[in-house]
């Protein structure tokens, strides 16, 4: 068979170009906007074995006239169908032609013709792609209706009557072929191309008055090389079948001259008398195609490929390895303690997370020892700035943490029930019914292909154990209920026809479906319009007065927190640096972290007295793997000292029930100092005293 | 959608027409002359010019064109050069074998495709690899190797399927399905592993998806997540991946159909490009044409169907 004249799918990379959702699929496809990389080709074991191979057959087909034991065309009337022997390495052919001196003969033409496809394809492919993503609408328009009506041609019908034209020349029959694939290779490119056209300092340099010519060559051409070179390495396996499918029917180089294809027929001939035949030529055939598909989708894989939200079997069942053992592992004294004490008063709605650590499967920790209680009725706010963990503690509350990522230790106990041992059937049941999701983009989490009505109802009917038209009318008063008018017609949609606003209501209508009495919402306004996010977060304030459930809202906006929240736990990479009640924090934070988040957000600072410069952090949240071992915030804290290099427990922050991770805490507060928004010499960095130490040593004690 | 059917039918009324201009000029650019290639060798230069000027082969080309186009529309693809048969009538009893062969081994390669890149990505770990490990060969193996190994396996070693030749349905269905089996398993090995690729990696994306977590945050049972939402938002480039399967596989068949001696479109297209029969190879041409046209607005309908988001537009 000539196999489709358009190369495999190396990877979801390319496949994103066919997938409905158009946008995840772009950002699938600026994933793979990345340099050649020589790194993910010596890595993967396939492609180095394919580099080898190739390296090897090309030195060893070049050379072929040094160092073959026979002519192509010697006959050894003695050994005629012979099996592989001492002379004849690889066996011979029905004439006693040498098998491996005909193999190496043909190679040489085999892998120069097929690179010329490559070359043809590639070329024309990659120059008209950055033709049209450099030249304007009407262009990208011809050109894709040309490569258009190329791909709904019968490809291999047309390189037959080619040949008919031109007769078996090969190397004029090879270029045709790239010709014909070339509108695939352009396909894949221009959504490269025009997305690498696009970027800001291209537009820089369109302003500077560079030449169109040379902004393709210069800025977008070596963006496309990693691409270029994944379709070359999978044309040249392409075009090496077709070219021995074209010989194996009789269109190969003209007889004698030896073919791979020609020589499979050959062999065809004689499967009943010599079937070894069929394996040399056959296996160096597969292994030349086998090499080039390998070095393709090494390079073709899309780098970061975002985690499976539902991890595969394996996974899952790894998972539920890591679940028991947490459910195994005794707890410590002090733990059981506390235990006991949330247990005797688990009034029904209550969440208490205790010294919670999340991590990478491979050791990396996202989240360590965070703990913070939820009380019936109340709003807990997640707060700190990306990179701090706090979605990872909330989704760990649902068991829904990402493929690869885990709870390694600490509790999560809901009713006084660990969820973090429960197993995913438990948790089946947990979620929904009793705590529920809403996400920050609302129009990612609905699914793009059934409508709202058909999400809606198949989840109270589930939740809910409602009949069909129960559900749908309990669907429109959800609907109802989340501030939306025109139900009756909102059920009727799909996400992509609403709003991002509408599209919030509707996710919040679906996690309100099982009537759950815990909601965990992940930057629910974040990616609205400031309009949206103030009508979003009333309607969250109206649903926990209403229902009475509890809310844990992950947000880095301090606005939010003094809106919604009651209760504050500030998070720094992977860790609570201080919680408490919000007004409390609000007015009187104790840590550098949230000194510094409050001096930084225009809102928090009266109109009157708003600073000339709005503070910064410096730097930036370090990445897991560079957490020290004392205060991970110390790098960038204005107030750092030596004695920040310790580990730093939670201490009472002296403000109500809260507690602070700072050593310095008491001594900042005593002192009234503020976050400043201009660097700070070093001269004004508190020194640290013995008693502080102290202080917190006799804390310390107390809280064991 | 009436006009959005009447575009995509003029688009692809088009491409026929292109198509077809484009076959004539490749036959035209045959080496011999009609004349020449219908007498065959030894005829007399005045035979030669005779039957040429009865085919009209010294009128404008221009004039050629629009008589065979004429004829052509009326389902007439002229005369063989070679023996004199019709082409339509040729290949009208050609076509069902290269269909059922290529629909047979569409069905097969999706069936094997679906379920091995579905099982891939859904149970991942260990058998992902081994699977990919296996796709990855195949892909790799041409057809023509894998027949002949089918045929030494099934047909020699063992009788299980009769290696070569072609039973009309109507003659014995049995038989037919008997002589398919090799044709049809053997093109379905690579269009199974392509479509196993297509499948796995259309799958991991629709998981990767974040109404997936929506999905598990309302309690939906897996066996629904991965069933329904993830393979719905899979099939568009699943069933894209299916149909040009369908399209590689017609023209896949001229060497099954070599192989296995069977009558039917491939076999015509490579007995007539040897024999330079250039009103042969132009009817195939178009007939090839009009059947991957076809497939590819089918395509363009299921599309349409399958995605809210076009369905609406």
């Amino acid at each position: 068979m000539i196999p489709t004249v358009a190369p495999a799918p190396a990877d979801a990379d390319q496949a994103g170009s066919t997938t409905p959702a158009a946008a995840p699929a772009r950002s699938a496809g600026k994933a793979g906007l990345t340099k050649f990389s020589r790194h993910r080709l010596l890595t993967s074991p396939g492609a180095v074995a394919g580099l080898v191979w190739l390296a090897a057959i090309v030195t060893a087909s070049l050379t072929a006239p040094l160092w073959l034991p026979f002519k192509t065309e010697d006959q050894d009337f003695t050994a005629v169908l012979s099996g592989p022997t001492a002379a004849h390495w690889l066996g011979t052919d029905e004439l006693g032609r040498d098998i491996l001196s005909r193999i190496f003969a043909a190679a040489a033409g085999t892998l120069g013709t097929s690179m010329l496809t490559v070359i043809v394809g590639v070329g024309l492919g990659t120059i008209l792609a950055m033709l049209a993503a450099g030249t304007g609408e009407r262009t990208e328009a011809v050109i894709s209706r040309v490569t258009e009506i190329m791909m709904s041609l019968p490809g291999t019908v047309i390189i037959l009557a080619v040949i008919g034209a031109v007769g078996t020349n090969i190397p004029v029959v090879m270029a045709i072929l790239g010709i014909l694939m070339s509108a695939g290779i352009y396909r894949v490119i221009l959504g490269q191309a025009k997305s690498l056209q696009s970027q800001l300092y291209v537009d820089a340099a369109k302003v500077d008055g560079v030449s169109p010519l040379r902004i393709s060559l210069r800025h977008v051409l070596p963006g496309l090389a990693n691409t270029i070179v994944v379709q070359a390495a999978l044309i040249f396996a392409v075009g090496m079948l077709i070219q021995a499918g074209l010989a194996f029917i009789g269109f190969g180089p003209p007889i004698p001259q030896p073919s791979w294809g020609g020589m499979i027929q050959g062999a065809s001939q004689h499967v009943y008398d010599a079937p070894w035949m069929m394996v040399p030529t056959g296996a160096v055939l597969a292994l030349t195609v086998l090499s080039a598909n390998a070095i393709g989708n090494a390079l073709g894989k899309a780098p970061n490929a975002a985690a499976p939200h539902l991890p595969s079997a394996a996974a899952r069942r790894q998972r539920a390895k890591a679940v028991a053992a947490i459910a195994a592992a005794p707890v410590s004294e002090a733990q059981a303690a506390r235990n006991g004490a949330s247990h005797d008063a688990a009034s029904e709605g209550t969440l208490s997370v205790r010294s919670l650590s999340v991590g990478v499967d491979n050791g990396v920790r996202l989240v360590t020892d965070v703990s913070f209680d939820v009380e019936q009725g109340t709003v807990l706010g997640l707060v700190g700035e990306s990179g701090c963990g706090k979605t990872m503690t909330a989704l760990s509350l649902l068991g829904l943490l990402p493929s690869g990522v885990s709870v390694s230790g600490g509790q999560i106990l809901w009713n006084g029930r660990n969820l973090a041992a429960a197993t995913e059937k438990d948790m089946e049941g947990i979620r929904g019914r009793d705590i529920a999701l809403i996400s920050q983009e609302p129009m990612r989490a609905l699914d793009p292909m059934f409508t709202v009505g058909y999400q809606l109802t198949a989840a109270i009917r589930r939740l809910r154990g409602m009949g069909k038209s129960e559900a749908r009318t309990e669907a429109r008063n959800l609907l109802e209920k989340v501030g939306i008018v025109d139900a009756q017609r909102i059920l009727k949609t799909y996400p992509h026809q609403i709003s991002g606003g509408m599209a919030q209501r509707v996710a919040i209508a679906l996690a309100l479906s099982g009537q759950p009495r815990l909601l965990v919402a992940d930057e629910p306004t974040t990616a609205l319009d400031v309009t949206v996010q103030a009508e979003i977060l009333s309607l969250l304030r109206a649903l926990v007065k209403d229902t009475g459930m509890s809310v844990v809202m992950v947000t880095h906006d301090l606005g939010v927190v003094a809106d919604i929240c009651d209760q504050v736990a500030v998070m720094y990479a992977g860790q609570v640096v201080e919680n408490g009640n919000t007004a409390a924090i609000l007015d009187n934070p104790r840590h550098p972290y949230t000194l510094a988040l409050l001096a930084a957000d225009p809102h928090a600072n009266d109109a009157d007295n708003m600073p000339e410069r709005l503070a910064t952090i410096q730097g930036q949240v370090p990445q897991p793997k560079d957490w020290p071992t004392g205060c991970r915030f110390a790098a960038r804290c204005q107030f750092a000292g030596s004695a920040c290099t310790d580990p730093v427990p939670l201490l009472a922050s002296g403000a109500g029930e809260g507690l602070v991770r700072c050593v310095k805490a008491d001594q900042l507060a005593v002192e009234g100092m503020d976050w400043l928004a201009t660097d700070v010499p070093a001269a004004r960095l508190l020194p640290v005293s013995p008693a502080t130490s102290q202080h917190t040593a006799v804390i310390e004690k107390d809280l064991a | 959608m009436a006009l959005f059917i009447t575009k995509r039918l003029l688009m692809a009324l088009a491409t026929v027409l292109v198509v077809a201009l484009l076959a004539f000029l490749l036959v035209h650019a045959m080496p011999g002359s009609p004349g020449a290639v219908s007498l065959g060798a030894g005829a007399s230069q005045d035979a030669i010019d005779e039957v040429n000027q009865r085919l009209g082969w010294n009128d404008p080309l221009f004039t050629q064109f629009f008589t065979w186009l004429g004829s052509a529309v009326q389902g007439d693809l002229g005369i063989s050069l070679i023996d004199g048969r019709s082409i339509s009538a040729d290949l009208a009893s050609r076509l069902p074998v290269t269909a059922s062969l290529a629909a047979g081994a569409t069905v097969l390669s999706a069936v094997l495709g679906i379920g091995l890149g579905v099982t891939a990505a859904v149970r991942g770990g260990l058998l992902d690899q081994v699977i990919g490990g296996f796709v990855g060969l195949l892909v790799a193996l041409p057809a023509f190797w894998v027949g002949v190994i089918f045929v030494y396996v099934f047909a020699v070693q063992s009788s299980v399927f009769p290696a070569t030749g072609y039973v009309p349905f109507e003659v014995s269905p049995q038989d037919w399905a008997l002589s398919l089996a090799l044709p049809v398993i053997t093109l379905a090995v690579g269009g199974g592993a392509f479509i196993a690729r297509q499948t796995r990696a259309s799958m991991l994306e629709a998981l990767q998806q974040e109404h997936i977590r929506t999905l598990r945050a309302t309690a939906t049972p897996t066996w629904k997540i991965l069933y329904v939402h993830a393979l719905r938002y899979a099939s568009l480039p699943i069933v894209a991946g299916i149909a040009l399967q369908f399209i590689g596989l017609f023209g896949g068949s001229v060497i099954a159909e070599q192989l296995f001696a069977m009558p039917g479109l491939g076999q015509a297209v490579q007995t007539s490009v040897s024999t330079h029969d250039a009103p042969a190879v132009q009817g195939v041409v178009v007939i090839a044409t009009v059947v991957v046209v076809a497939v590819n607005l089918l395509l363009e309908l299921a599309t349409k169907f399958l995605d809210p988001k076009l369905r609406a537009s």
